[in-house]
Formats: structure tokens, C-alpha cells, sequence
């Protein structure tokens, strides 16, 4: 239970840190900027111990050693959680805009909140035995890699957002103090295009993976699985944004739309192909 | 052919692709779910006579989705024969007869060149050409630079120095390599085979797309996380044999097949099929084993019980038995009870529940019995271990494009090409121009430093001056 304690508690410290993230959006004050990353940093940390406490627990089933806790539904989503959380720390230490929390964090705070609400209502933070195709070095690769592309584009989901509200203020005739809060169109559009740089390569490189195992585990490389499937057209999304804008040059406003239909597709790939696929499916509880 | 070039055209047909591969997911395919597409057709027979010409329930084999994943390569192809990289000089000119005209030519053509770079730096030294030519090269080898299409001579120097080269073939390596992934698949589908071959425990069964080999699964083990019939590992002895030859032999679990010169066999699945070694029957303080099919008489009474059919995962359809599946759910055995040439009705008794018993009448109706004196106390399923064979010669290809895909990623993405122009005339105007891979903003401050330790290394004049050009071509 301590897990779950230590979850429902960064899961606070993420609602308090969107908190002030939206009114950082309106108040220029720098301490609640301050803040905002203090209380998000403090949840990571929870949810890292948390993490930690799963593991030790998933551990105890030996046919689980050393093999990553993420062969449930609330596995999964706290896992994305802390990725999200982790790639926006990242990406604002970087970049230092403060600003695009309000734009972030709610995502890491979604999932975080989906994980614990998951967990009431499976009675526990479903710890169970992996299924045997699951006990592979795999799950320990393959999972975090695509979670981590996910991650990056929830990350750039956000950024696309604040550059259509920004567009949204230069264009209007009376932009609020937020237009000149917010980071330029062209700033906004860089950091989507950079985190998307990121995060298309090692979605790829994840799924590639995922057809590796496939292979050494039920002898194909690729089955048009429905998760499969998704994740190549999350892959396609993300493709033709980077083509549109490599070759194209095509900037703000249509290339943020492309990006945003790609990041429908990462939701799909991870929340609704669960109602879809056996192989795949974390609610038909095989992993 | 100019239209397979566009790149609207084929993030059209990437779109298309996707929209195809969607439909796919919404219904269900037949080398999946054959039985899922037979549901459906019953449900929805209108429909399904509309969707299958077009070959929707079996959608990714299409002469339709093929063509386009071919269309698709057959254009990366193109596009990349088509647009080789540039990587010219200065400026690309076709060679002069001799080398001094040559530097004379691609000096004259120096404003216009250098215009069209994002970054630009002017400054001018005292040193002797010659010597500012030289310290400007060491400068940029010893900032890990690359120096090439180096031209020097009377009439001046110019050289171009390059960082992250590789960079350059990045996006080709990315693309050929999905030509490649596409290759290998292609391989698979012409030469390859995928079979499922059901063998029950202690039988074999031959490889239809093997003629002559037979697979023989001596022993199949599977263990459960205590109270639950989720398996934590099952596992198969498994024998191949051509004739009289053993071809292979292995105890195969999931992720650790068998490989017999790059035909694999898989532990994919398990089950119970309904047969069964034994089942033991309690009956007071007796026990009583029965083989399937084999009446066996019960101690102290003039009474003879047989067992003939075990149902895995017993449920009611239609108020008559049936099973859920494969697995040991709910294990169920149908027992026949005989006294001379009378038979009462064939009661089923439950291995999870022994105070359930139901009977079955003439017509396999059931009806609930009341608590019977006698419970099943065991049972020893004969279980089937499902082994996929699966040759896929196209695998080491796709492996190949996949690490291809890898390089080409870290290319694009990961590395980052700088690329400087260096112009040197007999004046001493030292003139460089700047192009990044990443724009220019990310350029930006490196250029700056390099160009400010260039003008200390070349002793350069005060009038240094470094300007920008935001319209300048993005590709070098």
C-alpha cells in the first residue's frame, strides 16, 4: 500500500503544480513559476520511490526478477506518468520557459491520476505475475523506449498548443498580457519540431523492437496487430510532419496540426487499442 | 514520373496507407480471427458481402494495400536516386583545364556563393595569404573539422571544413532502409511459410509445409501462479525428425524456440482438447482412477462408472455443455454410471466444485442435480502443445534495414552537420560562410566563438565583422 500512498501523493503534488502552472499563465510572479517546478520535482521524486517500492514488491514473484513492472494497465500509465513528468523537467531545464507547464504537466498529471484511479478500481496497483511470453529481456527495452516516444509527444502536444494560442493572440486585435508571456511562434515551433526529432526516432526504434521480439517469440517480425498497426500510424503522422516541414518548410499553425493528429494517434495507440487487441490488450490482462 | 518525386503525393500516399491500415484494426481479419470474420459475416451478412470485395476482412494481403506499400517504395527509390545529396564546392562548376584557372573561376563566383550561406564572416590579417590559409586550416582540423575540396594557388585558397559528416547520409540511410525492411518482408511473403502445429503430449503430427517432417512433443510441462489458472511458464521436449533422421531436439519454452537451419519452432500456445490419461473419481473414502473410456467397477456394489469426455473450461450455451476455451478454467468430466446393460444419464461432475452435479438428458439438455455421494478428485488432462513453425528467410533482411533504419535515425536526428566555406585571397580578406543541418538558431552562438577565435588565431583587423542571412538557402 505504500506504493499506492506514495503515488496518490505525487499525483497531488502534480495537481498542485498544474495549479500553478495556469495561474503562472496569468501572473507574472516568478516564485510561482518556482514553485510550480519544486512541486513538480518533489513529485517526480515520490513517484520514483513509489516506483521503487514496486519494484521490489513486483520482485517478489520470482518469475518477475529483474523484468519491468509494466504488464498492467496501471503500470503502464504511471510509468508514462514519470516519463512525461521526466521529459518535461528535462525539456524546461533546457529551455527555461516556464511557461509551457500549464501545457504539460496537466498530461503527467492525466496519467498519474488514470494509474491511481485504475488502482481503485482493480482493488490494488495490480501486481501480478508476468504471462511467460512476457518474461524477456524485452519488456525491460521495447515498452520504455515506446513509452518514452510517447512521453516526448505529449511534451510536444503541449508546445503545439501554446503556439496555437499564441497565433490565436497575435491575430487577435486585443491580445491579452499572454501573448507577450508566451515564448514567439517561432521559438514554439522550433521546440515542436525538436522534441518531435526526438521523439519519431525512437518511436521507430521502439517498435522495430517490438518486431524483433515478435520474432523471437511467436516466429514474425510484423503481424498487422492492432497495436502494431497504431504505432505505424502514429509513425506515418509524425513522418509526414517532419517531411512537410524538411522539405516543405511548412511552419506554425498546419505543421501544430499534423503533430496534434499524430499525438491522437499515440492516445489511440495506448488507451483504445486496449479495447482492440488480444496480444497487446492490458485490459484482457495479457500485457 | 514526376509525381511519384512529389512529396505531397507521397505523404498523401503515406496518409492513405494509414487510413487503410486503420480500417484493419476495426475488423476483424481472417489470418487472425478466421472465426471472428465467420461471426461477423453471420451477424451482418449485407455489410460483409459489401466489405469483402473489396477485401477488407483479410485487408493487409490486398492486391490494393500490396500495390501502395510497393507504390511507396518504388517512390523512396526514386526520390533518393533523384535528389543525391549535394555536397559541391563553393560553388559547383564544371572543372577548368588547368588548377589555377579553376581557383580564378571559383574565386569570381565568391560573392555570389558565399551570399547564399545563412552565416557569414569577414575579416582581413596581415599575415601572408600562404600563412593565413595555413593557420586557418590547422584552426578548424584542431576544432574537429574535416577539410576538403581544397583549391590553393596564386590567385588565392579556399577549402570547405565539415563537422558530423555522416549527417549528409542520414535521411538517405533512414529511407533505403525501409526500402530494405520492405525487402525482407517481400522475402518472407514469396519464400516463407507460418504453420500452427497442434501435437498432443506424447503424440506427433507432420509439417504440411515440410514434407517428411514430423514433430514429436515427448513431454509438455506447464505450471500455474499458485490459485490461478494464469501459467507462469509451459513448456514442450520437442523431437523433429525426416524419416528416420532426427532433424532437432529441444525443450522449447515461449521466447526460446527451436531453430532447425532457420525453420523455428515456437512454443505459441497450450490447451486441454478434451482427452484425458485419468480422471479419479472419490467415492467415500475410495478412490478410483478411470482411463478414458474404460468402466471401472466400484468397490462393494455391483455398480460400473465410466469416463469419457472432459470439457476444459465448462460453461452453458443453449442449456447444453460447451467450453470457453482451451485452458483448465473450469475443468468438467461426463461420468456414465452401469449396472448390467442399464445406464443411468451421463452426469458431469467438477473439479473445483465438488458439490455441483448436472445431468444430461437424451437430448444433451442439463439440469442441476442434487449433491452427489461421490466427487471427481483429479484429473490428468492429455494437453496439446501448440507449436508454430515458421520459416521466414526475409528475417536477417529486415534485420539488416533495421539497423540501417537505426544509423539513419541517429544521422538525421542525433547528428549535427556544420559546414564552413573558408575563402582566402592574396589580399589577406579571409571570408567564411556558415550552414548548420539544425537552422540557424542552434548554429548561432558556435559560430560566433569559432569565428571570434578564428580572427584571434589570424591576428585579423578590428573591421571583423560577422552578419546573417535568414533567407539564405536552408540545404547546404
Amino acid at each position: 500500500m505504500m506504493e499506492l500512498l506514495l503515488m496518490k501523493t505525487a499525483t497531488g503534488l502534480y495537481a498542485l503544480a498544474t495549479a500553478l502552472a495556469v495561474k503562472y499563465l496569468f501572473n507574472r510572479d516568478e516564485r510561482i513559476s518556482l514553485w510550480m517546478l519544486r512541486l513538480l520535482v518533489a513529485g517526480l521524486v515520490l513517484q520514483a520511490a513509489s516506483f521503487g517500492v514496486r519494484l521490489k514488491d513486483f520482485w517478489a514473484i520470482p518469475e518477475n526478477r529483474w523484468f519491468m513492472p509494466i504488464n498492467s494497465f496501471y503500470g503502464a500509465l504511471s510509468f508514462l506518468a514519470l516519463a512525461v513528468a521526466g521529459v518535461f523537467a528535462v525539456v524546461e531545464g533546457r529551455n527555461r520557459l516556464g511557461i509551457l507547464g500549464a501545457f504539460v504537466i496537466p498530461w503527467a498529471l492525466v496519467c498519474a491520476a488514470g494509474a491511481v484511479g485504475r488502482a481503485a478500481t482493480m482493488g490494488g496497483t495490480e501486481i501480478h505475475g508476468l504471462s511467460p511470453a512476457l518474461q524477456s529481456y524485452w519488456i525491460n527495452i521495447h515498452p520504455m523506449v515506446l513509452m518514452t516516444s510517447y512521453a516526448a509527444f505529449a511534451n510536444a502536444f503541449g508546445v503545439g498548443a501554446a503556439l496555437l494560442i499564441q497565433e490565436h493572440q497575435i491575430k487577435s486585435r486585443k491580445p491579452t498580457e499572454l501573448c507577450y508571456r508566451l515564448p514567439s511562434i517561432e521559438e514554439l515551433d522550433t521546440l515542436n519540431y525538436k522534441i518531435i526529432a526526438f521523439g519519431f526516432p525512437v518511436l521507430t526504434v521502439g517498435i522495430i523492437m517490438g518486431g524483433i521480439w515478435a520474432y523471437n517469440a511467436w516466429g514474425r517480425f510484423w503481424g498487422w496487430d492492432q497495436k502494431e498497426t497504431w504505432a505505424l500510424i502514429t509513425a506515418f503522422f509524425y513522418a509526414g510532419f517532419l517531411h512537410m516541414r524538411y522539405v516543405k518548410g511548412m511552419r506554425g499553425r498546419k505543421a501544430v496540426y499534423i503533430s496534434m493528429l499524430g499525438f491522437a494517434s499515440v492516445v489511440f495507440t495506448f488507451i483504445g487499442v486496449n479495447y482492440l487487441s488480444e496480444l497487446h490488450g492490458y485490459l484482457s490482462g495479457r500485457g | 514520373m514526376k509525381i511519384f518525386r512529389s512529396v505531397r503525393f507521397n505523404i498523401f500516399l503515406g496518409l492513405l496507407i494509414a487510413l487503410g491500415s486503420a480500417v484493419g484494426t476495426f475488423l476483424p481479419q481472417i489470418p487472425d480471427a478466421p472465426e471472428k470474420v465467420s461471426a461477423y459475416q453471420f451477424a451482418h451478412p449485407e455489410i460483409y458481402r459489401a466489405l469483402a470485395v473489396f477485401g477488407l476482412f483479410d485487408l493487409y494481403h490486398t492486391w490494393w494495400f500490396m500495390g501502395m506499400l510497393g507504390l511507396m517504395a518504388f517512390d523512396i527509390v526514386l526520390c533518393k536516386l533523384w535528389n543525391k545529396p549535394p555536397d559541391h564546392g563553393i560553388i559547383a562548376l564544371p572543372p577548368e583545364l588547368t588548377r589555377e584557372a579553376e581557383i580564378e573561376r571559383h574565386l569570381a563566383q565568391k560573392e555570389a556563393a558565399l551570399r547564399l550561406k545563412p552565416f557569414r564572416a569577414d575579416l582581413t590579417t596581415e599575415m601572408p595569404a600562404g600563412e593565413a590559409r595555413n593557420k586557418a586550416r590547422a584552426f578548424f582540423e584542431g576544432a574537429g573539422f574535416h577539410l576538403s575540396h581544397e583549391l590553393a594557388g596564386q590567385a588565392g585558397a579556399s577549402f570547405i571544413a565539415t563537422k558530423h559528416r555522416a549527417q549528409r547520409w542520414g535521411s538517405y540511410t533512414a529511407h533505403i532502409a525501409l526500402v530494405v525492411i520492405l525487402l525482407g518482408a517481400l522475402i518472407k511473403g514469396l519464400w516463407g511459410f507460418t504453420e500452427m502445429v497442434p501435437v498432443l503430449e506424447g503424440r506427433s503430427r507432420a509439417v504440411m509445409s515440410k514434407p517428411g517432417w514430423q514433430v514429436f512433443v515427448d513431454k509438455f510441462t506447464i505450471k500455474y501462479y499458485d490459485g490461478t489458472y494464469e501459467p507462469k511458464s509451459y513448456s514442450s521436449v520437442l523431437r523433429v525428425e525426416n524419416g528416420s533422421t532426427v532433424l532437432g531436439e529441444k525443450t522449447i519454452g515461449v521466447n526460446d524456440p527451436l531453430d532447425i537451419g532457420g525453420v523455428r519452432f515456437y512454443q505459441a500456445s497450450w490447451g486441454a482438447g478434451g482427452m484425458f490419461r485419468s480422471v479419479t473419481l472419490k467415492i467415500g473414502e475410495h478412490f478410483l482412477q478411470l482411463p478414458q473410456r474404460t468402466p471401472g467397477k466400484i468397490e462393494g456394489t455391483p455398480f460400473t462408472v465410466a469416463a469419457d469426455m472432459l470439457l476444459p473450461s465448462f460453461r452453458i450455451t443453449n442449456g447444453q455443455a460447451d467450453s470457453d476455451g482451451l485452458d483448465l478454467k473450469n475443468p468438467a468430466v461426463r461420468f456414465t454410471f452401469m449396472l448390467g446393460a442399464h445406464k443411468t444419464s451421463p452426469l458431469w461432475l467438477f473439479e473445483n466444485d465438488p458439490k455441483m452435479c448436472m445431468v444430461e438428458d437424451a437430448d444433451g439438455n442439463l439440469s442441476r442435480a442434487p449433491v452427489p455421494p461421490f466427487q471427481l478428485a483429479d484429473i490428468d488432462p492429455v494437453l496439446f502443445s501448440g507449436i508454430q513453425v515458421a520459416y521466414d528467410p526475409g528475417f536477417k533482411v529486415v534485420l539488416t534495414g533495421s539497423i540501417l533504419w537505426l544509423l539513419g535515425m541517429i544521422g538525421t536526428f542525433y547528428l549535427h552537420r556544420r559546414r564552413l566555406w573558408v575563402v582566402v585571397e592574396p589580399s589577406g580578406q579571409v571570408s567564411v560562410g556558415g550552414w548548420s543541418s539544425r537552422g540557424t538558431e542552434e548554429f548561432s552562438k558556435e559560430f560566433d566563438a569559432l569565428m571570434h577565435k578564428l580572427r584571434a588565431r589570424l591576428d585579423a583587423r578590428d573591421d571583423f565583422k560577422i552578419s546573417r542571412n535568414p533567407l539564405a538557402e536552408v540545404a547546404p
